[in-house]
């Protein structure tokens, strides 16, 4: 349970001496600084005065009322942070940012590269005052590739991939990666890019700046493109629904209560699961003799096992698969994944306590470390504030400033 | 061919015990960005092989990597070094003992119980060397717990995650299969996390432990539908090509046949241009309806006919360069055939391969290095050694053992 107000754990992540400006927008770079937030890094996340981070206007709220404190993923992504608010159209706003910049380890950010078309935020800009300074930039496209000035979300970068072409139904419109998934990509290569780049900085001796483009990741890392496997064996990756081709079963079927994955390159657990079926004449058809050609008739073949499929529970044919060591399981429904119970063993979900939420949970560390953890010091800050802090503390800024800052709405 | 480069972890030195795909993506991630990877493969064979391709674009394979198959057999272990090692003999345990001693990272993608079983646990690692990190991936983590030994694939964890299950069109609650990501998923947290661990173990002298259950780093990616669970009690089903909060969102159909763009409006602002750019030719766009981000999300379906009406016209890369004049997110929904042709893309790729040799073309086709630094950026180093292709320069060189030591060890069939 994280205190409302104040912080009583000692930062013990191993990222407790990195300090870091987090600017942009939305998901990808959000999660790159709840990636070093969650370790420690102090992060301080710079927002548009009034609404903040449209993470705050996104939602889902409880009971779908809209509240800047209350968007569950503003509440997700943003553990840890600081908030500030500084407008970073304006002149004022990036003097004060280039600033701050002195006095810090890393900027991560996704701005488009022309946000500010007049003033960009270019690494030279930002680390006029600090020659050690990092920068990591996420960026759709790329940071010197002919489309850089294109403008994207996670959707575009999905189907500039190639990750789309293979999803759905082939009658049927492609299908993204729901909820953003390539915005968290780009968050996870984002922050990975910052810490490879500080590393360097230590042998350089000086500061640089580093890039990753969410389409390269999801084409390349991800294997999305399906390019090397079009110009080495000719294969075009086709959609195929609620099945995959290449070899047989590889789908997603139906129970009786629901659905679940059945996939199996091996042929030791195909036959388990055909002895599991009593060992029908059907798995001696010869359009099974060899699975990796089997998918041509995969209606027929999956005529012969889905009413078996059919007959039973998610749950049934999940303890049956288990202790037969046959790798199918559930799909299981966002409900039933929170109430797993190896989860619950793992203690996954991690429960918070926000002075204007009350107490909700979120998904916790995506890794245990045994000796500096992963930990929620604080829940996600309120829109400003930590303004006093940056201003007066960190700037130096007096009353009157600050208040000059505030007429021109600059913060 | 450039042996060392100047990439951020030159000096690091990472044992390999990846097979099939998260493992030996993440020691390739190392490899590309500058350290020295040793991968530890079995001398008889069988283990310790990177699966990759036969008509899967990287994934997996029907048979053992085949080196006439170059994109199966340089996918993911590039530039490695190769140590053939019995774990089980006395002698192995040894000769790995004094190596963990001069390394930095040891990952492993076994199921959890099989390092402690060999042995080799953290328990052993960290006596043997206190600054060593040991990276664990599996399907579900180290704990104990019903799932612990599952056998599992990535697509069967999506499943058992929920990530499955909301993904399929919105108007079925049949998930549809999904592009098989959660291994890579897997292997850019722990590289994340192992490069956080490196930083306090320069600063303290302490390595640690990393567990990492493969589903609990993929399932961040569903914590919307999860936050809108806790909050609300809501249980999200599949989603189609739509987000909420935004609308329009989607792919749609163009001129040609299974040609689509992806057009996504972000705000009201993009709204407008986008409505002012459609209006020119159709007229159904300009539907009282659809003025606000409420009516457009309300009346989705119509607002999507709307839309197609007009994108019908047009060719995928005519209409996205019209709106992205306007500053409005939209590209063609690629497909392989397309990509080989992608300006975008190929640039990106282009500039790092450095690597000949006959079975290792310098081809922009090949993963490139996606991490970007303005000054030492990773590179690829080499192709894939054959199994214990470095035996003698690791064991002699590295850790000090004579001549006739190797020759026994071989004779014996340690290495």
């Amino acid at each position: 349970m994280i205190p409302a107000q104040e912080i009583l754990m000692d930062i013990n992540g191993p990222l407790k001496n990195l300090r870091v400006l987090e600017i942009g927008d939305f998901i990808s770079v959000a999660y790159a600084g709840k990636l070093l937030a969650d370790l420690g890094a102090e992060v301080i996340k710079l927002e548009k005065p009034g609404t903040g981070d449209s993470l705050r206007s996104h939602g889902p709220f409880p009971k779908d009322i809209p509240h800047i404190e209350k968007s569950g993923l503003h509440l997700f992504l943003n553990t840890n942070k600081k908030s500030v608010t500084l407008d970073l159209a304006t002149k004022g706003g990036r003097d004060l940012l280039i600033s701050a910049a002195a006095d810090v380890d890393l900027v991560i950010s996704n701005l488009a590269l022309d946000d500010t078309t007049n003033d960009p935020l270019t690494y030279e800009s930002l680390s006029k005052e600090n020659d050690m300074l990092v920068m990591s930039s996420i960026t759709i496209f790329g940071y010197d590739t002919p489309y850089r000035d294109w403008a994207g979300t996670a959707l575009t970068a999905t189907a500039a991939s190639g990750a789309s072409m293979k999803i759905g139904n082939p009658d049927k419109v492609p299908l993204w990666l729901p909820y953003c998934a390539a915005d968290f990509q780009g968050g996870i290569h984002g922050a990975i890019a910052a810490l490879l780049a500080l590393r360097k900085k230590r042998q350089l001796k000086q500061g640089l700046h580093a890039w990753i483009s969410v389409v390269e990741v999801m084409a390349s890392y991800l294997g999305g493109s399906g390019v090397p496997g079009f110009v080495f064996q000719g294969v075009l990756g086709s959609r195929d629904g609620t099945h995959r081709s290449g070899f047989y079963p590889w789908q997603v079927t139906p129970a009786a209560d629901g659905f679940v994955e059945v996939i199996t390159m091996v042929d030791e657990q195909w036959k388990r699961f055909i002895n599991l079926m009593d060992n029908p004449d059907w798995a001696n058809d010869p359009r099974l003799s060899d699975r990796w050609l089997s998918f041509q008739w995969h209606k027929e073949l999956d005529a012969f096992w889905h009413p078996w499929m059919k007959g039973k529970t998610r749950s049934e044919l999940f303890k049956l698969f288990s202790e037969n060591r046959i790798p199918f399981q559930p799909v299981n429904k966002v409900d039933e994944i929170v109430e797993s119970e190896h989860l619950a063993l793992r203690e996954f979900w991690h429960e918070i306590e926000h002075p204007v939420v009350g107490n909700y949970k979120i998904p916790g560390a995506p890794y245990l470390f045994s000796q500096t953890p992963w930990a929620v010091y604080r829940p996600a800050p309120q829109l400003g504030e930590h303004n006093d802090e940056f201003f007066e503390t960190r700037l130096g800024l007096n009353a009157s400033q600050r208040t000059e800052l505030i007429k021109q709405g600059i913060t | 061919m450039p042996t060392t480069t100047d990439g951020p972890l030159s000096g690091i030195r990472v044992i390999d015990h990846g097979h099939v795909w998260a493992g030996p993506l993440l020691g390739m991630s190392f490899k590309d960005m500058g350290a020295e990877v040793i991968k530890i493969q079995s001398p008889t064979g069988g283990s310790g092989v990177s699966m990759a391709g036969k008509g899967m674009a990287g994934t997996a394979t029907r048979d053992a990597v085949d080196i006439s198959d170059p994109m199966a057999y340089h996918a993911f272990d590039r530039g490695k070094k190769s140590l053939s090692l019995d774990l089980q003999s006395e002698d192995g345990k040894e000769i790995y003992k004094k190596l963990v001693a001069v390394s930095d990272v040891v990952v492993e993608n076994f199921s959890a119980r099989v390092m402690p079983s060999l042995d080799l646990g953290f328990d052993v690692l960290t006596r043997v060397n206190p600054k060593i990190i040991l990276a664990s991936l599996s399907a579900t983590g180290a704990t104990d717990g019903p799932w612990r030994d599952l056998v599992t694939y990535g697509p069967s964890l999506a499943a058992l995650y929920g990530i499955k299950s909301v993904l399929g069109y919105h108007d079925s609650d049949h998930p549809q299969e999904d592009q098989a990501d959660l291994d890579p998923t897997a292997a850019g947290h722990a590289f994340f996390a192992i490069l956080a661990a490196l930083e306090s173990r320069d600063a303290t002298g302490r390595g640690q432990h990393i567990d990492i259950a493969q589903g609990e780093a993929c399932i961040q990616r569903i914590a919307e539908p999860l936050m809108d669970y806790f909050l609300n009690g809501r249980v999200a089903g599949p989603q189609g090509n739509r987000y909420p909060a935004t609308a329009p969102h989607g792919y749609y159909q163009t001129s040609g046949p299974d040609q689509w763009i992806s057009i996504s409006v972000r705000n009201q602002e993009e709204w407008e241009a986008f409505r002012g750019l459609a209006l020119q030719n159709s007229e159904n766009i300009a539907n009282s309806k659809f003025e606000t981000l409420q009516g457009r999300l309300d009346n989705q379906n119509e607002l999507d006919e709307a839309i197609e009406s007009w994108t019908k016209d047009y060719t995928a890369m005519q209409l996205t360069k019209i709106l992205q004049k306007s500053k409005i997110p939209a590209y063609p929904v690629m497909g392989a055939l397309d990509l080989v042709n992608d300006e975008n893309l190929n640039s990106l790729h282009r500039t790092n391969i450095t690597v000949t040799d006959e079975n290792f073309s310098p081809d922009s086709l090949y993963r490139g290095v996606i991490w970007k630094l303005e000054k030492g950026q990773g590179e690829i180093t080499g192709p894939t050694p054959s199994t214990g292709a470095h035996n003698v320069e690791i064991l002699i060189d590295l850790l000090g053992y004579e001549e006739t030591q190797v020759l026994e060890f071989q004779r014996n069939g340690i290495i």
